[in-house]
């Protein structure tokens, strides 16, 4: 069994991130929400609609950027639309507007293997974002970037967030940037994989560099560390 | 770019003027005589001079040529799509077109020969036989190479089965798809010839071959294999080029066609 | 030294020089010419049974010769064989010869193996097929000059043009015929008669020689370069008598000679009733009118290249002395 029983109530709009050790079962959750596969027991429901089994309602994003190289920027943003229906000159218009308003817009009509690795995430959000979905599901989506271009994103992240409104589930093994980056912070056991934390993070938005280094943050992040690997400090 | 193109375009220059030269030494010094081997320029010589009954014969061969690597390109597509949907087809099927390739064409000319008579027929089968396979090998490797997570997303994203082959399984095969049809056209004279060798009732360019031969006139035998290499090389160009225009990611940064449609781009 | 050294000395000497020339001539004498002979076909059959029962029955060891078959790799590459010097004499046939003499390889004919034309059209036992009905018609050639020497002719006798026929050109006939996919094959008789009413068990329709409109030229003849016959004389002249007592030989001995053949040629492809029935239609086709072998005519030649020229084949007609020479052949 990967995932014990787990109940999880996640407000609209809000950020909330889950770290957990390998094998915790934060992918089953991810999959069990997004429709791929069915729990053994209980639903999922998106504004009281049960979803349980359902693809298709929410916006999804990986490690991987997972860019088709033979569409262009346009082209892979509008890509969600197009696995489901005809495209229409609207989900253009709406890809040319999301790709100018995050800073894509000179590179419209390049192809995916002309970008560099940050420049194809941020395309792979767009994708998700294209699609309307409230909920969107981040799986370690920064993990293959370097330090850098992580910091980069993750501030970007943030601002695409504020901006569109959506609800963000974000996994991550990083316990810097789930702190840096959520409303609230879910802390996994290993398998069978429960929650065993759920820490309101209160810090004050727009969050910066002197935020990573503050005391309240780095209190947040012993609190999630000794879940994870024991007691911090002597 | 266009200098690259110049570049690759005067290095075939060159190697065929290589070629030429090469040929013409060994004739010339080894005294060979000219019903033996002929000198480059006598080869070119016997085309031009005979090129109105030779025209309407390469036209025949380009005909079986392209409509049996047609016949092939679909079949290949076919078989490679069929047998990457279902799986227990590809077992039953895969070792039986691995046979059919083990098979040597020219036992399979006669046969054919004796079903399908003297015409068209036996030449676009055994061109289709040659070309099919290259295709559905690449095809299927195509298919079943695409990235496992992408499809996962598809399905997330709430895509049907069959637009997630259509947005992402075809295009991702099209690149595979023209390095097997490259390889198809490269041999989809060889087979043309050999039906024609098989039997041929007038047009064919390996009969004319044959008469020349048997007539010692060895300058008209050299010169026809220089047209049966010609469109060899010719076909095998234009799959290329078409494979240029069908896959402007692979050597492109950005696109050039950029339809966002209605009012304004 | 002293003398009697001397004279020892000279005496081993001379018994040294005169046992390695004694040697010498019972060498020679056992070494027998080698003489590669390569046939037309990539294959062997009946027509080669004289030169089988030479190799069998020691006639050409007899005359100091040691004869080896070569085979071409395909119908058009004898004369090529000669010329490249990759072998000493050569089966050919005489519209090779003419096709060879136009494009200057310099080959000479030095004996006729038959001495008429047989060749003709063939179709299945019980098929209505007459020149009349030619029209429209398939017919198979094999390609080689020969048969493009020889369809004109048919064509002309029918009262047609080449486009009123159908000339199909392939690699094996007989299961074209049997098929329907042709109408007629095109043979000589030696082995369109056998091939046929084995395949059937009844003879075939024949439109043979005279009857096809085709002029009575023999087919086939022996052949060297002319560089050859000018440097083995002995060997070409040694060659054609030893050739001709081992066709007549055959000739006298079908069944022994036939069983030669069979026994030297296991795989040949062809079953010892073929072979019979083809030897014993070829012999009496290797005498001229006053039973002479080999013996070839100025006339035989001008008329064959007439036809020839006649029919686009060959650009001009030189002298029959270009073609041939009788000079070789034994007495008979």
């Amino acid at each position: 069994m990967a995932l014990s029983d787990t109940s999880l109530n996640v407000q609209r709009g809000s950020f909330v991130s889950i770290v957990g050790p390998s094998g915790c079962g934060k992918s089953t959750l991810f999959n069990m929400i997004s429709g791929l596969e069915r729990p053994d027991g209980g639903s999922i429901l998106i504004d009281d609609r049960d979803v349980t089994t359902r693809t298709g309602q929410v916006g999804y994003m990986m490690q991987k950027d997972l860019l088709v190289p033979w569409r262009t920027v346009l082209g892979n943003i509008t890509l969600g639309a197009r696995l489901t229906r005809r495209l229409t000159y609207d989900d253009r218009r709406r890809a040319v507007d999301i790709a100018q308003r995050y800073g894509l817009g000179d590179f419209l009509h390049h192809y995916p293997m002309a970008l560099s690795g940050g420049m194809r995430q941020r395309v792979a959000l767009m994708r998700t974002l294209a699609l309307d979905h409230e909920l969107l599901l981040l799986d370690e989506p920064f993990g293959a970037l370097d330090a850098q271009t992580r910091f980069e994103m993750q501030q970007w992240l943030l601002s695409v967030w504020r901006e569109s409104e959506r609800t963000v589930l974000f996994i991550t093994h990083d316990v810097d940037e789930a702190v840096f980056l959520s409303d609230r912070v879910l802390v996994m056991s290993s398998r069978p994989g429960r929650v065993v934390d759920d820490i309101t993070i209160d810090l004050e938005r727009p969050r910066t560099l002197g935020t990573l280094t503050s005391a309240v943050f780095n209190g947040y992040k012993s609190q999630i560390l000794e879940h994870l690997h024991g007691r911090v400090g002597p | 770019m266009k200098s690259r193109l110049l570049r690759n375009v005067l290095g075939s220059l060159l190697s065929f003027v290589l070629v030429m030269g090469i040929w013409q030494a060994i004739v010339v010094w080894g005294q060979v005589a000219p019903y033996i081997a002929p000198r480059p320029l006598d080869a070119f010589r016997a085309i031009s001079g005979d090129w109105s009954t030779l025209w309407p014969l390469t036209l025949w061969t380009l005909r079986e040529t392209v409509y049996g690597f047609l016949a092939g390109a679909v079949l290949g597509v076919v078989f490679g799509i069929v047998m990457h949907k279902i799986a227990m087809l590809q077992r039953v099927l895969y070792p039986i077109l691995i046979v059919t390739q083990a098979i040597p064409i020219v036992a399979l000319a006669a046969p054919l020969v004796l079903m399908l008579g003297f015409n068209l027929g036996p030449k676009i089968v055994i061109v289709a036989w040659i070309v099919f396979f290259p295709v559905t090998v690449n095809v299927l490797d195509g298919l079943t190479h695409v990235d496992g997570d992408l499809l996962t997303l598809a399905r997330v994203l709430g895509a049907r089965r069959w637009r997630t082959f259509l947005v992402i399984e075809v295009p991702a095969a099209i690149a595979p798809l023209f390095s097997g049809l490259k390889i198809g056209a490269t041999y989809a004279v060889t087979g043309a010839i050999i039906g024609e060798m098989a039997a041929s009732s007038g047009s064919s360019l390996a009969l004319y071959q044959h008469n020349a031969n048997a007539n010692l006139n060895a300058a008209a035998v050299y010169g026809t294999t220089l047209i049966m290499t010609a469109i060899g090389i010719s076909w095998f160009l234009l799959i290329v080029s078409l494979e240029f225009w069908a896959t402007p990611w692979r050597r492109r940064v950005t696109a050039r066609r950029r339809r966002i449609g209605g009012k304004h781009k | 030294m002293s003398q009697r050294q001397i004279r020892r000395a000279v005496l081993a000497l001379a018994i040294a020089s005169s046992s390695i020339a004694v040697a010498g001539v019972a060498a020679s004498a056992a070494t027998p010419t080698n003489v590669r002979f390569v046939y037309d076909f990539p294959g062997p059959d009946f027509e080669l049974t004289p030169l089988v029962v030479g190799i069998a029955e020691g006639i050409y060891q007899q005359a100091g010769l040691k004869v080896s078959l070569l085979f071409p790799p395909d119908t058009s590459t004898t004369s090529k064989m000669l010329t490249t010097g990759s072998a000493d004499v050569g089966f050919i046939t005489t519209s090779d010869m003419a096709v060879a003499v136009q494009a200057k390889a310099p080959l000479v004919s030095i004996a006729n193996y038959s001495m008429s034309n047989n060749w003709g059209l063939f179709a299945k036992p019980g098929s209505k097929l007459t020149l009349a009905n030619l029209k429209g018609k398939k017919i198979f050639s094999w390609g080689d000059t020969w048969t493009n020497a020889m369809l004109p002719f048919v064509l002309k006798k029918a009262g047609l043009k080449a486009s009123d026929v159908t000339v199909v050109t392939a690699s094996n006939d007989i299961p074209l015929l049997m098929s329907g996919k042709i109408d007629f094959t095109t043979s000589t008789s030696n082995y369109g008669i056998p091939g046929i009413l084995e395949a059937t068990k009844a003879s075939p329709v024949s439109i043979v020689g005279a009857a096809a409109g085709v002029p009575n030229v023999p087919v086939w003849v022996y052949s060297v370069t002319r560089d050859y016959a000018k440097n083995h004389p002995a060997t070409t002249r040694a060659f054609l008598a030893a050739t001709l007592k081992a066709t007549q030989w055959a000739i006298k001995n079908p069944a022994k000679a036939v069983a030669d053949f069979v026994k030297k040629y296991p795989k040949s492809g062809y079953s010892s009733f073929y072979s019979t029935k083809g030897w014993g239609i070829t012999v009496p086709l290797l005498t001229n009118a006053q039973g002479k072998f080999f013996t070839q005519t100025d006339a035989q030649w001008t008329l064959l290249a007439n036809g020839m020229k006649s029919n686009g084949q060959l650009k001009s007609v030189p002298s029959a002395s270009t073609y041939y020479t009788n000079a070789f052949i034994p007495q008979q």
